[in-house]
């Protein structure tokens, strides 16, 4: 793009504009490895609100698509370009502005590092809870714009239950601010919950106020080995159904607990047909007794073992190991696809045996890990080896899971977000008419339609 | 073997989820994406694997501006070998006419590789001010090295509980013989008996890291002919870097059908750092009193014993009246990488000053580090403490 370079150079300085191709080519992906790849003219590092708004308004100008980004570590290609033009990467906007603690709220830019947060605020006795998995590198703004979530979503919920307010940029650079610092607001449309979850096509954000909680003072990890996936889902369905609420609830998959034990330690025996993975937290007595209701739960349903881990170093392990799933996935296979079906969660039994019929159906290797307290389990098409057919059948596969997943009452995506990933079948979910008043909203912000165009729709809400 | 198609299926293996953001200290300074792992490794691909890309200026700059700090390799859970992948490139990269430069060819061969020879020192003073670097980021060198201060076999204090050979690296020989003259002191005085080899040259990790596979093809041969001769229970050195040279790298200069790999395995297998060794032995005398406060710096080069990062504490932690007090990030890297922080000045300042401020905050008298490079590069800045091996401290314990 003629001048582009120079253009940009003059908004920022010129050593916050890339345009060699040896910096393009690293943000042409984000955490997959198996879309197609499509280069920007430019990444801009804006340091400022108002440089966005100033890049904005070239971009308007131009009619340049711009794609905000944060760390690059999400899962549905929504942080990449699909039309070329300008990348926005947030990162350098990382100051924590405020952290209010007599009104339990907090301040941010959107390229503030998710664990720095939790760390910041945990040391001062609060609580931030949303942990989408690629929290030591994911930015607040990605996790914002993609609704992210995490284990923690059964009991705390994700990132969107936690926005109480918005800095946004619009696509032509106008600067607007929605809601605040107040934990309730009944003015007008919600903007900052319609912006949760927008994934770069509404407008660029740029500043973020939270809400925090209280950090609960204890937790306890319980490990479930279980004879079948079946049982787990059946005691996750229980555990639910009896009201007491975990603060995470995890199921794994035998295959995923081998590749786990090369962090977890001491190891965890790998002879059940699934595992649960369960953090209980709060105050002391709260914590011993919810141990105590969830141990007996799932001793009735006669699982192969029940044990509480006392030892502080060997849980985190688990939930180190945890995090890391998905990249130790790929010691084993060439190509991993990780799937974000949602289901309600009394149809968790119902789910785990559709996914493993599917897999029997198409020959697809599905595995199973993830979020099951919130019916999030991830169903995951693992790749032993890359192949054209094998390709093909993973579509149909996917495909499959999605449709007979909202026949389960789901959602084809619980917290990863559309991005290209799962454009093609979020009618399927949504309806034409609802789609298309999505679309005239889009319109309503961008115009242009310059604002990461090509996501959530096929088409890209012309 | 470190020949980049060797690593073209395993390059694939980055499950591309960009947790190396976390651990990288260039791209933790940078914030640019095109300087971490996950975006180097597909850039090599791209450019030295694929070749679908040309090997511009910019794929050399981005391959050079890494510490090999090893800090996304031993973070990554697809267990990519980030920093072999980039060796690999740039031993790639140098074989090009003029590469790697004469000088620092010179050096690897005629300083490093040569350590014994008569004048040596000269040459590397007289080539330190060659390339123009200032007395203060050039180490002092020791006015007698350790090879000429302590030779031979040193007899242990009472029954013999094991027979070690004595690494000595450059780092200790060159500019901290105090290290060596510790090393052999606290050792001996645990009942173990320590042989110095003759003849010993560098490690071969500063030749990898220009890319020169030659030298430290030279290096290793010379090491691997001495070291498997000898009769010992184990091998220390004091230097993680050259404990992680033996360990994990020096059987990846040579091919893997290579005869040399016949000698290097039970080398290799014999590899303790010295404090992580003696911590697994256990101590047989109790050190005096030492009062004082000390924090501990994590070298970077640790992944090659999961003990290696831990074993200061658990031997400090023996002397009455020593208090440790943690640094906020004790494994965080310090910037110096060799000779990186000559080449990326400003980078490595910027890296380091995060690791001042954590070690000013601790309020210690004293830093506790195994790397001399470490070491070196943070005794520079520091006024009021000073940086010693664990095992110089325990020297200082044991009033040796």
């Amino acid at each position: 793009m003629k001048g582009l370079s120079r253009d940009l150079g003059q908004i920022l300085d010129r050593n916050r504009v890339l345009t060699d191709p040896e910096d393009l080519l690293a943000y042409t992906n984000d955490a997959t490895h198996y879309f197609k790849r499509s280069m920007p003219d430019a990444v801009v590092l804006p340091n400022t609100t108002e440089e966005v708004s100033r890049v904005m308004e070239y971009a308007s100008k131009h009619r340049i698509p711009v794609t905000p980004r944060g760390a690059g570590s999400g899962l549905s290609g929504a942080c990449t370009p699909v039309h070329g033009g300008i990348v926005m990467d947030m990162k350098r906007m990382n100051r924590i502005l405020e952290i209010d603690e007599r009104n339990m709220t907090a301040a941010v830019e959107a390229g503030v590092v998710l664990s720095r947060f939790h760390r910041t605020v945990e040391k001062m006795g609060l609580f931030y809870p949303p942990d989408p998995q690629s929290m030591s590198v994911c930015t607040l703004g990605g996790n914002v714009a993609t609704r992210a979530g995490g284990p923690r979503g059964v009991k705390y919920g994700t990132t969107g239950n936690y926005v109480l307010g918005l800095e946004i940029v619009l696509p032509d650079g106008t600067v607007i601010n929605s809601g605040g610092k107040f934990v309730k607001q009944t003015v007008g449309y919600d903007i900052t919950r319609l912006m949760t979850g927008s994934e770069g096509t509404l407008g660029v954000i740029t500043r973020i106020n939270l809400r925090l909680i209280a950090l609960p003072p204890e937790q306890k990890t319980i490990v479930v080995s279980c004879e079948s996936p079946e049982q787990a889902a059946e005691i996750v369905s229980e555990i639910i159904a009896r009201g007491t609420v975990p603060s995470m609830l995890e199921y794994l998959g035998q295959a995923a607990v081998g590749l786990m034990n090369s962090i977890i330690s001491p190891p965890l025996t790998v002879d059940a047909g699934a595992y649960l993975l369960i953090e209980v937290d709060g105050t002391r007595t709260q914590v011993d007794y919810d141990t105590e209701v969830i141990t007996n739960l799932c001793r009735e349903m006669q699982p192969r073992a029940v044990r509480v881990i006392e030892d502080e170093k060997e849980a985190a392990s688990y939930w180190k190991a945890r995090s890391n799933l998905y990249p130790l996935l790929m010691t084993l296979m060439e190509r991993v696809i990780t799937e974000d079906l949602t289901v309600p969660r009394n149809m968790l039994p119902q789910m785990v045996r559709m996914v493993q019929e599917v897999s029997a159906a198409t020959g697809v290797g599905i595995g199973m890990g993830g979020h099951a307290g919130d019916g999030n389990i991830h169903p995951t098409i693992l790749q032993f080896q890359t192949s054209p057919e094998l390709d093909e059948k993973s579509q149909i596969a996917i495909a499959e899971l999605l449709k007979k997943g909202l026949e389960l009452g789901g959602t084809i995506s619980g917290e990863h977000g559309i991005g290209i990933h799962k454009s093609e079948y979020v009618a399927w979910e949504l309806g034409e008419a609802q789609i298309e008043l999505m679309k005239r909203i889009k319109k309503a912000f961008d115009p242009l339609n310059i604002m990461n165009p090509g996501k959530i729709w096929p088409e890209g809400g012309e | 073997m470190l020949k980049l198609a060797d690593y073209a299926r395993v390059i694939n293996k980055c499950s591309h989820c960009g947790y190396c953001q976390a651990a990288c200290p260039v791209y933790l300074e940078d914030l640019l994406e095109s300087h971490v792992a996950r975006a180097r490794l597909n850039l090599i691909n791209a450019a030295l694997i694929e070749k679908t890309i040309p090997v511009t200026p910019r794929v050399k700059e981005i391959i050079n501006r890494c510490l090999l700090c090893t800090n996304c390799t031993r973070t990554c859970s697809s267990k990519v070998p980030c920093d072999e992948i980039i060796t690999a490139a740039r031993i790639e990269l140098s074989k090009e006419a003029g590469a790697v430069d004469s000088l620092k060819k010179f050096v690897m061969r005629k300083v490093l590789n040569q350590r014994g020879l008569a004048g040596v020192l000269s040459k590397a003073g007289a080539v330190a001010q060659k390339i123009n670097i200032t007395s203060m980021e050039m180490p002092t060198l020791a006015a007698v090295p350790f090879d000429r201060q302590v030779s031979g076999t040193i007899e242990p204090r009472g029954e013999r509980r094991a027979r070690v050979a004595y690494f000595v690296g450059c780092g200790t020989n060159f500019l901290f013989p105090d290290t060596g003259n510790a090393v052999v002191k606290v050792l001996a005085y645990n009942g173990v008996e320590v042989v110095i080899p003759s003849g010993i040259v560098c490690c071969g990790i500063p030749a990898l890291a220009e890319g020169d596979l030659e030298s430290a093809q030279e290096s290793v041969r010379i090491n691997i002919e001495i070291l498997a001769g000898l009769d010992v229970d184990a091998i220390v050195t004091d230097c993680t870097s050259c404990g992680m040279a033996f360990k994990t790298k020096v059987s990846k200069v040579f091919p893997d059908d290579d005869p040399m790999q016949e000698k290097i395995k039970p080398v290799s297998d014999k590899f303790w750092e010295a404090t992580d060794f003696l911590a697994h032995l256990g101590l047989v005398a109790q050190p005096g009193e030492l009062k004082g406060r000390y924090t501990y710096h994590e070298p970077c080069h640790r992944g090659w014993s999961p003990t290696v990062d831990d074993a200061p504490r658990r031997l400090l932690a023996s002397i009455p009246g020593a208090e440790l007090t943690e640094m906020e990030e004790p494994g965080r890297c310090c910037g110096a990488a060799g000779t990186f922080y000559l080449e990326h000045r400003e980078l490595a300042e910027k890296i380091r000053s995060h690791k001042l401020k954590d070690i000013r905050e601790t309020g210690a008298e004293k830093v506790v580090t195994q790397c001399p490079v470490c070491r070196f590069y943070l005794e520079i800045q520091l006024k009021d403490q000073k940086v010693v091996h664990p095992l110089g401290y325990l020297a200082g314990a044991y009033g040796l």
